[in-house]
């Protein structure tokens, strides 16, 4: 354990130091932001109104939509001359989420990536590869950038073809390989056809990040490169990726409770779902200084468990992601929402928005997004030529906005 | 060693604390930083029981000490440095220092009282050279020392200290501010209100920021000696709400 004062701590202790950081993490945003000034004013709520952590029920939720509207910097909690790094990505509408972190948030991360490293057993002595694809930026980041504060070697994510990133795990005796789930299975495809056997790699663990990872395709992978195989979760868009941790003892994944508080919610009511019950996680940041989030709803659907864990952590652990609550979906890591594809294709497609129909398909462990457009009068030309080009503008629009491998297919109506 | 919470004062109908949550280990210097009125000192009187609040205080496991007198917090451990150290001036350093282990004074006690001045002697052989001195006579820095070894005389296990540094010499805030870690090395887990934060951040492990009765910030001394806006608030030259408009 890296800070077995925070991360075993006594639980009692332990809600003490939520409830003084969430009342002065509400202080600073009722105080800073007038987002959430509004929102507490708009219920007729104090900062009196929190005198318990579960009192946390009583305020409102901030969505991805709430970072939209107050696009661009309308959440921020300090001074621009105090934010050192501003992060975008697409979200739900029109607008992109713009988040902020000073220069104490990007330390704060660094320590929570070096706990969730150290978690999975790397260390100094490690040699890191990460594997990441480009659309995947914030992990590759912060990845990178903690297991350089951890101390460890890095080779930091190159857009190599798979089988050089092979070689180059292989001669560089690369120990831990840090990537998405869907990638490693694609490499354990790729080795197959060079006839790469594990035993000719320093292996020893991976980490896979960006999407859920199924018992089944942990088995595959740790069978495979006959290695462990360690998780991590976070919301690398507005947050970031040392949420929550695996231990050794692979039963759901430890949340940083010591700087976020995570809830269950129904998410069709906003209430509290039963201990252990599976719902929506909601998450509020204890620490964060730029930009605290209250109560925002992270769309993953999963459960907490109360119990216990080996380790010895007291951090409470949460169980498998199995899907979300919202329409957004994940290629090979990247989350993307419909509304944003079908904005996308009708640029394109030069303001005709398209009848389309998408899936997301596996092919050789990787994740492509598979998108039927039906071709109708608008769209329709009888010069093949142009209806190829319409294919590979989309597929490469959608490459440079989201990040995604996408396949068009454009098909007849009727 | 000290839990708070959701701590409420009043001076009049005025509030000075407003829900404060906060707690200090055993071992620990932890530090109140803040803009004068933010409510420092009000939360050193609350803890000592000299203003009436509500809220809930523990100490040392689960001892409350809602309704507890002053002096009874001297005899759980609990001693308090005020503001402007209020020493009594016409008596000399040695019985004020006397003064200070009255609630200890028994034929029995007295060995250890001795065994304690003499510690007193050690991290402040000043007053030893002092003793017959009438305490008003003493430099700012003499004073300040005195007020802490008075305190110190009732063996308390938790130190609370009230702006330490007020209008002293800074080579003697130093000095005092050295003693402190000293005593936390010696096992007195210690509280410092101070508006002096750049020292007081120096020695202390951890910090809240109170700005208005409520805190607006709590991390390690550490971090927040490098926060940019504590650094501008409450490190600069002049003071500026933390929470100031954008």
């Amino acid at each position: 354990m890296r800070q077995p004062e925070f991360e075993a701590m006594d639980r009692e202790e332990l809600e003490l130091l939520q409830l003084e950081r969430l009342q002065s993490t509400l202080t600073r945003a009722f105080r800073q932001v007038k987002f959430y000034r509004r929102q507490l004013e708009g219920l007729g709520l104090g900062l009196d109104a929190i005198r318990e952590l579960k009192d946390i029920s009583r305020l409102p939720f901030t969505t991805r939509e709430d970072l939209s509207e107050n696009y661009p910097y309308g959440l921020f909690a300090v001074p621009l001359r105090d934010i050192v790094r501003i992060l975008s990505s697409p979200g739900t509408t029109e607008k992109p989420l713009v988040v902020g972190y000073a220069a104490q948030d990007v330390k704060l991360w660094l320590e929570l990536l070096a706990r969730l490293y150290t978690a999975a057993g790397v260390g100094r002595e490690d040699i890191v590869q990460l594997i990441l694809p480009p659309g995947l930026a914030n992990w590759r980041r912060d990845l990178q950038a903690g297991a350089e504060y951890l101390g460890a070697s890095v080779i930091p994510a190159a857009t190599l073809n798979f089988a050089k990133e092979l070689m180059v795990m292989r001669d560089y005796k690369t120990s831990v390989l840090v990537t998405t789930p869907s990638l490693a299975r694609h490499l354990l495809t790729v080795m197959d056809r060079l006839n790469l056997s594990p035993v000719e790699l320093s292996l020893k663990k991976a980490l896979l990040v960006a999407a859920p990872l199924p018992g089944e395709v942990r088995q595959e992978i740790e069978a495979g490169f006959q290695i462990k195989v360690a998780t991590a979760y976070g919301i690398t868009e507005v947050m970031g990726p040392g949420l929550a941790f695996s231990c050794e003892f692979n039963q759901g994944v430890h949340f940083s409770e010591d700087h976020f508080y995570p809830e269950i919610i129904d998410p069709d009511t906003g209430l509290s779902v039963w201990p252990g019950e599976l719902g929506e996680l909601v998450i509020t940041t204890l620490s964060t200084v730029a930009f605290p989030l209250v109560r925002f709803r992270s769309g993953d659907r999963a459960r907490l468990l109360q119990e216990p864990c080996a380790c010895g952590r007291t951090l409470v652990r949460l169980g498998e992601i199995s899907g979300r609550v919202d329409a957004i979906f994940s290629v090979g890591g990247i989350k993307v929402h419909p509304d944003q594809l079908k904005l996308l294709l009708t640029e394109v497609l030069g303001g005709h928005a398209p009848s389309c129909r998408w899936q997301v398909n596996t092919e050789d462990g990787l994740e492509v997004l598979d998108i039927d457009i039906n071709l109708d009068e608008a769209i329709f030309s009888d010069e093949v030529k142009a209806l190829e080009g319409l294919g590979r503008r989309a597929r490469r629009h959608l490459q440079d906005h989201l990040g995604i491998n996408a396949r068009i297919t454009l098909k007849e109506v009727g | 060693m000290l839990k708070i919470r959701n701590l409420y004062a009043y001076y009049g109908s005025l509030p000075a604390l407003s829900g404060v949550t906060c707690h200090v280990r055993e071992g620990e210097i932890v530090t109140l930083i803040g803009a004068n009125g933010a409510g420092k000192t009000t939360l050193l009187n609350a803890i000592c029981g000299l203003v009436r609040w509500q809220g809930e205080i523990t100490y040392s496991g689960r001892t409350p000490l809602k309704g507890r007198a002053p002096e009874d917090l001297v005899s759980l451990g609990i001693s308090q440095v005020p503001e402007g150290r209020q020493l009594f001036a016409p008596m000399t350093v040695a019985e004020n220092l006397e003064l200070g282990a009255y609630h200890r004074q028994s034929r029995t006690n007295r060995g250890a009282i001795a065994l304690d001045l003499g510690r007193v002697y050690r991290l402040f052989p000043r007053l030893q050279e002092r003793l017959q001195q009438k305490a008003g006579t003493l430099s700012g820095g003499e004073q300040q020392m005195l007020a802490i070894a008075r305190a110190l005389m009732a063996r308390p296990r938790l130190l609370l200290l009230d702006e330490p540094s007020l209008g002293l010499a800074p080579l003697v805030v130093e000095d005092i501010l050295a003693t402190l870690s000293q005593l936390c090395k010696e096992g007195v887990t210690i509280l410092l209100v101070e508006q002096n934060a750049r020292a007081a951040l120096k020695v202390a492990h951890r910090a809240y920021v109170l700005e208005t009765g409520r805190i607006i910030l709590s991390g390690t001394a550490q971090d927040l000696l490098q926060d940019r806006q504590v650094t501008r608030a409450y490190l600069g030259k002049d003071y500026k709400e933390f929470t100031e408009g954008r």
